[in-house]
């Protein structure tokens, strides 16, 4: 005998669709079934939260989801895959608006957040307007002398020092407008008395400029800054054109070691900087010669060939740099093509492979501040963390590689116009969908799009969990159609077929491609783990997770912990910074006071060498795997796999 | 005086029983321990651990004399050679079918089929096959080596991350356990386990060779490794809780200690008697460190083992 089914009626608006459907079906089906298309790139898992819709009448059983927060659910919105039809109900279809809304929501999404610290705005250098008392018969003291008197007289700056520069030019402009003229000081309150750094004739006007300078191994980027005001008037970046002598900074240093390569890598970081100075002042209708001020932060192997220092020891046992406190430079000193007489500051840094760049990341972050227990994560060519709060600051690097940079990926790319940077793979169909920066035709992938890729390629089980094609079950759900096939690099996965992608080529993702990026993330969740258990905190208690470096702008948290490379918390405590290195010189720029904490967090953060750590290996071979050796440690992620029946 | 109390530790975990043999076959348990080895007083040690002696599908042409001399004419028939071992005191045969090496002789499917089939035919207990160790190979004469003892939980290997499909479905097919083979590493060896319960084979069908370093070759370092997977296992993650083989006959014979005769200092005694301890040290060793099944060679070494197994087992 069959048992009698309820069935309850289902209305759609504002479309007035009515369909009637059997007790406990989706509302998925009956959308199905009245026509609606929603949108389920996820397979209706209730992964995506793409199939959201709103109840407007009725009741409805409803599924747990991750997707939705605790307000949508209170204003009635459920995921149409995981929801359950129990009464006559009326559904509100979601507007185009929301749909889209939905897309770009930043639930699971790192999204760039500015934050400051508190610094007041008191930059190192000010211009003021003298009116110098002209000499006479009886008051016959020498130019520079009469500087001085103005300056203390005028504006209580006593002993003012003046270099061959500005001294060359005094009796010109002194006599040029009538003893009338414009000064620009330099005083970093480091103890030194002021300078004058340059003169003008008369009043000068416009800005003040500064500039702040990232130089990073892959990429240099400048701020040009107006320092009466700290506003910034325009951001340039190019590539580091050390980058034909090797894409690492161990290749460079090599290069570095063999005949005149350190001052032609020398040279070629000077003249990135001086390209993006000559575009910014092309652009800005400024003379270089009016840019006064710079602050330059980078990793120390980065400084190091900017100042023309031997870097070998860098590379080799125990790593011992030059120097990590820079000592204050003149612009002229290396030929950097701004005000000659104007002063470098050099974000110091920590030790050899945690450099200025992540002093940089840790002021502009405002790490040393918090009393929240915090990890910073700054990925790039290498892997830098530090872990701490205002009290304490741990810090260790990984030698991550370039992948999520782009290189060493058959189709990687920057995160740049055309990257993927995001990947849903269909859990019945294994069909991809995948969306790019910008406008145009896919032409690869960049961090965050791998991040995705390798995350939705293990859910929906294209990859097992050391990372290799499940090739059976793909070609069994797509016949011939398969997405997996054999390439010149063992199998790969088609992201994007060439009639569609903007290179004309297939974009793929190979079973190589993926070992590089599991040994990636590997190596860099396994840096945290050793850092955290040899100050005795569990990952798991990490208060707040800061990230920057080389990412799309778009990378999941939520993918990035599928694949086990930031540790399982919730979404909430992950913040994507953008270019922290950048926005630390800039705070440098504008604040001696973050100059002086600049100098106080490097002398503050202890490192840890995971090398001459017995455990780091262990912890390494552990993270080599989807998501980790010991699931434990992925709760999250153990429940999602046993919800697909995958574990 | 007050009587001093022994520390105790408890262990939340146990070490998976794996079934090997039966269906006419005589039928034995490894595993099921709750507490490191022979420490009877901390937990209960339900299997006592068993010897293997190695078995090949044709005469070895590496052996040295101390080996040859001990098997005599039975080295040229698996059957016989099976028989012998059990006259030693074999407790499982562990065939090696190392003509099927691409560099051995490359023999296929068939002449792995007749060398399983003369193995079962002349023992009753239970066999494990060993392919040659060539992913492919393995892959090839393994499957024909579980169908013809299809039923009979033989234990299959070796089983590496590289054809663990294969060797994992067959093993399924035919109610066999896989040999699961790392490089001396306690992840990788947990990470093997995992794939092969992603792929459908239970978890108690599973027995972990975590590779074997024999005296003077790494017998520390599988020591230590071996230790860390037990106490793992032990402390409740289920993944490392498998039994684990260690091949002491291959191991400890291939090294210069146990095969030069000639041109050593005279301190280094006699060639037979000093490969015998070398096989013995190692095996005693491992037996310490959490071995379940222990593959030798010689007939010495296997009374050796069986005697210093028995009061293991019986002291404490």
């Amino acid at each position: 005998m069959s048992q009698q089914v309820n069935t309850f009626e289902v209305k759609f608006l504002p479309s007035g669709k009515r369909v009637a459907v059997p007790e406990d079906s989706l509302l998925l089906e009956a959308a199905n079934e009245a026509g609606i298309s929603l949108d389920t790139p996820c397979g209706g898992q209730g992964r995506c939260g793409r199939c959201r819709v709103k109840v407007d009448s009725g009741k409805v059983s409803q599924q747990e989801s991750h997707r939705l927060t605790k307000q949508q659910i209170a204003e009635g919105w459920v995921l149409a895959c995981s929801t359950r039809v129990v009464d006559d109900v009326v559904i509100l279809e979601p507007t185009k608006k929301e749909r889209e809304q939905v897309v770009v929501e930043t639930a699971d999404t790192l999204t760039e957040t500015p934050l400051t610290c508190g610094f007041t705005f008191a930059p190192s250098l000010q211009r003021i307007h003298l009116d110098v008392p002209p000499p006479s018969l009886e008051d016959a003291a020498n130019d520079v002398d009469r500087v001085k008197r103005a300056l203390a007289s005028q504006h209580g700056i006593e002993h003012a020092r003046l270099e061959l520069p500005v001294i060359q030019k005094l009796a010109a402009a002194l006599r040029q407008k009538n003893w009338e003229v414009t000064v620009t000081i330099f005083d970093d309150k480091s103890g030194g008395p002021a300078e004058v750094i340059n003169i003008y004739p008369g009043k000068k006007k416009g800005p003040v400029l500064g500039l702040a300078v990232d130089i990073g191994t892959t990429n240099v980027v400048i701020d040009l800054v107006d320092l009466a005001t700290g506003r910034i008037l325009d951001r340039a970046s190019e590539r580091n054109k050390q980058i034909i002598r090797g894409e690492d900074v161990i290749s460079r240093i090599y290069y570095s070691e063999k005949g005149k390569g350190l001052l032609e890598l020398q040279n070629l970081v000077i003249e990135t900087i001086n390209l993006l100075i000559n575009d910014l002042a092309k652009k800005h209708k400024f003379s270089p010669d009016e840019v006064e001020d710079m602050v330059v932060a980078g990793n120390t192997i980065m400084l190091h060939f900017f100042l023309g220092l031997r870097a070998k020891s860098l590379r080799e046992e125990p790593y011992v740099p030059t120097l990590i406190d820079f000592p204050l430079l003149k612009a002229g000193q290396l030929g950097v093509k701004i005000n000659r007489n104007a002063y470098m500051y050099c974000i110091p840094a920590v030790a050899a492979y945690v450099g200025g760049d992540i002093v940089a990341g840790v002021l502009s972050s405002c790490l040393y501040q918090s009393e929240k227990l915090t990890l910073f994560l700054d990925i790039g060519t290498n892997g830098e963390i530090v872990l701490g709060n205002a009290d304490w600051l741990v810090s260790c690097a990984c030698s991550a590689g370039p992948a999520f940079e782009g290189a060493g990926v058959q189709d990687g790319m920057r995160a740049t116009e055309g990257a993927i940077e995001q990947v849903r793979i269909n859990s019945n169909t294994l069909e991809p969908e995948v969306s790019i920066i910008g406008s145009g035709k896919p032409l690869g992938v960049c961090g965050s799009g791998m991040i995705a890729a390798l995350s939705e390629m293990f859910l929906t089980g294209v990859v097992n969990k050391s990372g290799k094609f499940n090739v059976d079950f793909v070609q069994g759900i797509m016949k011939k159609n398969s997405r997996v096939r054999l390439g010149d690099h063992r199998y790969e996965y088609v992201l994007v077929t060439a009639k569609e992608s903007g290179t004309g080529k297939d974009i793929v993702l190979t079973e190589v491609d993926i070992d590089n990026l599991i040994r990636v993330k590997g190596s860099i969740y396994s840096g945290m783990a050793v850092l955290a258990r040899t100050v005795g905190v569990d990952l798991n208690d990490v208060e707040e997770v800061l990230i920057g470096g080389a990412f799309g702008k778009h990378v999941s948290a939520e993918q990035a912990i599928i694949i086990g490379l930031l540790p399982d918390l919730p979404w909430n405590k992950f913040r994507y910074l953008g270019n922290t290195s950048a926005s630390g010189s800039y705070s440098a720029l504008i604040s001696r006071a973050a100059r002086d904490t600049s100098r106080e967090i490097g002398r503050k953060i202890t490192y840890l060498e995971l090398i001459a750590d017995t455990s780091y290996m262990n912890e390494l071979t552990g993270a080599i795997f989807l998501p980790h050796t010991d699931i434990a440690r992925f709760p999250s992620v153990k429940q999602i796999l046993e919800k697909t029946g995958r574990q | 005086m007050a009587p001093v109390e022994l520390p105790v530790e408890k262990w939340t975990g146990k070490i998976k029983e794996v079934k090997l043999g039966g269906n006419g076959r005589k039928s034995m348990v490894i595993g099921g321990e709750t507490t490191l080895p022979f420490l009877k007083f901390e937990g209960v040690l339900p299997n006592k651990p068993v010897i293997a002696v190695e078995v090949q599908d044709a005469p070895p042409k590496d052996w040295p004399q101390a080996l040859v001399s001990a098997y005599g004419d039975a080295l040229k028939d698996p059957g016989e050679w099976a028989k012998k071992a059990l006259s030693f005191g074999a407790e499982i045969i562990y065939l090696r079918l190392k003509s099927a090496h691409p560099e051995e002789g490359n023999t296929g499917a068939a002449e792995a089929k007749k060398a399983v089939a003369k193995v079962l035919e002349a023992v009753d207990v239970p066999v494990i096959v060993i392919g040659p160790e060539v992913p492919e190979k393995d892959n090839e004469v393994l499957v024909a080596a579980s169908e013809v003892g299809k039923g009979q939980r033989l234990a299959l290997g070796n089983c590496v991350e590289k054809n663990h499909r294969t060797i994992a479905a067959t093993c399924i097919a035919d109610g066999h356990v896989a040999i699961a083979k790392t490089p001396i590493e306690i992840n990788l060896a947990k990470q093997l386990n995992i794939l092969l319960c992603d792929v459908g084979l239970a978890a108690d069908s599973i027995i972990m060779d975590p590779t074997t370093g024999s005296l003077g070759y790494g017998l520390e370092y599988t020591y230590s490794v071996m230790e860390r997977l037990r106490i793992a296992g032990l402390m409740g993650d289920g993944m490392p809780s498998m039994p684990m083989l260690c091949d002491v006959g291959e191991e400890s014979w291939r090294q210069k200690e146990s095969r030069v005769t000639t041109g050593v200092p005279e301190t280094w005694g006699d060639p037979a008697e000093r490969a015998i301890n070398w096989e013995i040290i190692t095996a005693i060793s491992l037996l310490n460190s959490g071995a379940n099944i222990i593959t030798l060679r010689h007939p010495k070494t296997i009374e050796f083992l069986k005697n210093s197994i028995a009061q293991l087992t019986q002291a404490g």
